[in-house]
């Protein structure tokens, strides 16, 4: 007992004396640390944090009819399948004829709220319908009939009893407010948006819905697992994979994991030897300490425990330094570059200590030994 | 004197030497290996983002006009074409180095032999060009529908002898009308009929899997639409869009000549866009905003995420030099003392001891750079599959880090060491 304690007062009291010194070797390993845990929690974080940012090319999946129609409640049951914390976003979408200054459109009635979410990249010049009565304009529509928004815009429709040959049923007219035109570089140009209410109104029936788009967060092993599930749990539905989206963001996604890990890889090795030469340096240092313990008697075998459990002391407190200063990192990074915070990973910090408790040990057993290893004479004499 | 005095110091203690020499180059290489992948990472997420496909489109002015107004009655499409002979001038714009895919399509219904509308698309697939800046680009769809899976077959060859009349189809076509490869499918257009010889059959997973893609000038010949193309599909690095290319993207003649200027010669999407306009008679050019936009959003957190990494490396590889160089000063510290007791001055010894720590890091810094240079290569192949191109500025920035590292780790040390007294150094004392 009194040995043990003889040890760390030693240990301790050479920490405290050399007290700029040790700061600078503590300094060095604190960095080593922070940049492990900081890195690889960052490596580990990537995925998900990109994954959501490939969120931006719209949906990925989409649910199409089985056979004949579906409705917005067969929407509902098979996105209840889907982890709520991996779905970012449904948008059901209903087509139909419709005629504006009596020429031929497509109308598609939809939810605006979602379809921000499944369609981030629509550009709007002007804002989305907020209430029933508006009405958003393709911007290819837009420029054919000189639409412009806040004007007003008669939609009529006809119901499929008069196109049949009854006379007696009339055009079902209604008046939208322009609230916006839609530009998107692609097909949705040729299309008006109105709400799923008003559909009702303008079609005088609910009426089933012709697709609906899903934009999940999640690998495509996982997504084609999800479509197959869906497709046999709901029978009127049938989930398919937006192949577009799905196969390149697996491409894309893979290249940026393997370069973030190759850089973490390369940084690390780096700095890990770099905190070695350090404490080599430091140890180096005391080769004359070294020469004149041994030469009041001391043994070898005591003399390296007692660095050792110095430089090991240091590589502990470095790596809980570290392992705080790493995540304070990694969150700085998550929030600067991803707006969202990071989870922290309790496993990391017993990893991060002991790899710099290692690191440190190791770099610090060579010089001590080759110190012991000398006669001490020629130690004390400075050669 | 003083010369043979350093190179008294780098021979005697060399192993000590090239430590710190060893510990700056592992500084400047890792700093010399970020700074490389952080400056080319955008161009190399640019490129991987092209299996997005097209992010320009190409269509002829009056198209959207005269579809809704007159044609969509009629059904059939005789209004406005680009012309196929200008497809070439593509590749002449300010930015034609950016473009790295593009392809024609011409679209026409046709009937087949049991009676059903069947849309046949005309392309390029793999289209060799020898462009006359000596660049070769081999462009099509094989580029820009990287998704597709070739489920039987293979992708076609347009240029090879027998395959003007061949066809590749659609998985869901294929399935309802029992095709596979080899067979020969009657397609019956407005203004002539073709046998087509099935090449590949392929899984798009979206409408094309309903279709039929053949070359360009095997399906103009069904309608008659010979040197008519319906669109052009780009596929071009760009830059993520600014205020600027925003501003610009709505009127080009809003912004001031110098403005202007900036616009033409960055390569934002509506600038391409505009260039693309100009070469190409009576066509508008839009950027696709579902690839466009989600590009810019991922290439900027890209370059964002590796500007911080960089940074962090940067910090731990000054910490790493700036402790080892304090570390070795303090070490020497008996050797200076010695010589403050038989007479040297401080401002003699400072040009010493800056002196032996300066050579030593040029060579440990030149070392540094080569290195991380190299460790740069081994990511771009391993990641990208491509050289990291050597971007001039990292030299003068790993030059001045080293610089100023290797000064702040020595300075405030030597200053300590000129402060003690002689004797207590020499002594031993602490």
């Amino acid at each position: 007992m009194k040995k043990r304690q003889m040890y760390f007062r030693m240990i301790i009291a050479s920490l405290m004396r050399r007290r700029s010194r040790m700061l600078v070797a503590l300094l060095s390993i604190a960095i080593g640390a922070t940049v492990l845990s900081g890195l690889v929690t960052i490596y580990y974080d990537v995925p998900r944090q990109m994954g959501a940012q490939f969120r931006n090319y719209g949906a990925n999946m989409i649910f199409t009819a089985a056979d004949q129609k579906f409705t917005l409640e067969d929407v509902r049951q098979g996105t209840a399948l889907i982890k709520a914390d991996q779905l970012v976003g449904v948008t059901p979408y209903r087509y139909e004829n419709v005629r504006i200054h009596e020429s031929p459109v497509v109308a598609a009635a939809t939810d605006m709220t979602s379809v921000q979410a499944t369609s981030p990249y629509w550009h709007i010049e002007g804002e989305y319908p907020s209430s029933d009565g508006q009405i958003l304009v393709g911007a290819g529509l837009a420029e054919s009939f000189n639409l412009k928004s806040g004007e007003l815009l008669e939609v009529s429709y006809t119901p499929a009893e008069m196109a049949s040959g009854d006379e007696t049923i009339q055009d079902n007219i209604l008046e939208f407010e322009i609230t916006g035109i839609l530009d998107t570089g692609g097909s949705e140009e040729d299309y008006l948006y109105i709400s799923l209410s008003d559909m009702e109104s303008l079609t005088g029936d609910a009426g089933d819905i012709d697709i609906a788009e899903l934009s999940i967060s999640a690998s495509s092993d996982e997504l084609s697992d999800y479509a197959d599930m869906i497709s046999n749990t709901v029978s009127s539905v049938n989930a398919r994979l937006v192949k577009r989206v799905t196969a390149s963001e697996t491409t894309v996604l893979t290249k940026l994991q393997a370069l973030v890990l190759l850089v973490t890889v390369v940084v690390l090795a780096l700095t890990m030897i770099c905190v070695a030469t350090t404490m080599t340096a430091v140890v180096t240092e005391r080769r004359k300490e070294i020469g004149l313990r041994k030469a009041i008697g001391a043994s070898d075998s005591s003399i390296i425990k007692e660095f050792l459990g110095e430089s090991m002391m240091l590589g502990g407190l470095g790596g809980i330094l570290g392992s705080v200063l790493g995540f304070i990192f990694a969150q700085q990074v998550s929030i600067h570059v991803f707006s969202s915070s990071i989870s922290f990973m309790p496993a990391l910090v017993p990893v991060t200590i002991l790899v710099s408790v290692l690191v440190t040990g190791l770099s610090s057993l060579m010089p001590i030994r080759s110190a012991t290893e000398v006669d001490p004479a020629l130690v004390l004499k400075g050669e | 004197m003083f010369f043979r005095m350093i190179r008294g110091t780098l021979l005697r203690q060399w192993k000590k030497m090239l430590m710190i020499a060893f510990t700056i180059a592992l500084g400047a290489s890792l700093a010399a290996a970020m700074l490389s992948v952080m400056f080319d990472v955008g161009d190399k997420v640019n490129q991987e983002l092209k299996t997005y496909g097209a992010n320009i489109t190409v269509v002829p002015k009056s198209a959207s006009v005269l579809n809704e107004l007159y044609e969509v009655e009629g059904g059939q499409n005789t209004g406005a074409y680009l012309r196929e002979d200008e497809l070439g001038k593509i590749k002449t714009i300010f930015w034609a180095f950016n473009i790295v895919d593009y392809a024609p399509f011409v679209t026409v219904n046709s009937t087949l032999d049991d009676g059903s509308e069947v849309k046949v698309i005309g392309s390029w697939f793999n289209h060799h060009m020898e462009l006359p800046t000596g660049e070769q680009l081999d462009a099509g769809i094989a580029g820009l529908r990287s998704w597709w899976e070739i489920e039987s077959g293979d992708w076609l060859d347009e240029q090879s002898h027998n395959q003007e009349d061949s066809a590749m189809i659609g998985t869901a076509l294929a399935k309802k009308l029992n095709l596979s490869v080899g067979n020969t499918l009657h397609v019956k257009g407005s203004d002539g009929e073709k046998n087509f010889k099935i090449i590949g059959i392929f899984d798009a997973g979206g409408e094309e899997d309903d279709q039929i893609f053949a070359p360009l000038n095997a399906v103009q010949d069904l309608a008659a639409l010979d040197g008519c193309i319906d669109s052009i599909e780009v596929s071009a690095l760009t830059t993520p869009d600014n205020e600027l290319a925003e501003k610009a993207a709505k009127d080009p003649s809003s912004l001031t000549v110098s403005q202007y200027e900036i616009w033409y010669c960055t390569a934002y999407a509506s600038s391409i866009c505009y260039q693309i306009q100009e070469v190409i008679t009576d066509s508008v050019a839009s950027p696709v905003r579902q690839v466009a936009d989600s590009e810019g959003a991922i290439m900027e957190k890209t370059q964002l995420l590796m500007i911080l990494i960089t940074i962090l490396s940067m910090i731990g590889a000054a910490l790493g030099i700036c402790n080892l160089v304090t570390a070795s000063v303090m070490e020497r510290s008996s050797e200076i003392g010695l010589m403050k007791a038989i007479g040297a001055q401080n401002g003699a010894i400072s040009g010493l001891v800056l002196t032996e720590i300066f050579i030593t890091a040029v060579f440990g810094g030149i070392i540094g750079f080569f290195a991380g240079f190299g460790f740069a290569q081994i990511i771009g192949h391993t990641v990208f599959g491509s050289a990291i191109s050597m971007k001039p500025v990292v030299i003068p920035i790993v030059a001045i880090l080293v610089i100023l590292v290797t000064l702040a780790g020595s300075i405030p040390a030597i200053r300590m060491l000129l402060r003690l007294r002689p004797a207590e150094v020499l002594h031993g004392g602490h």
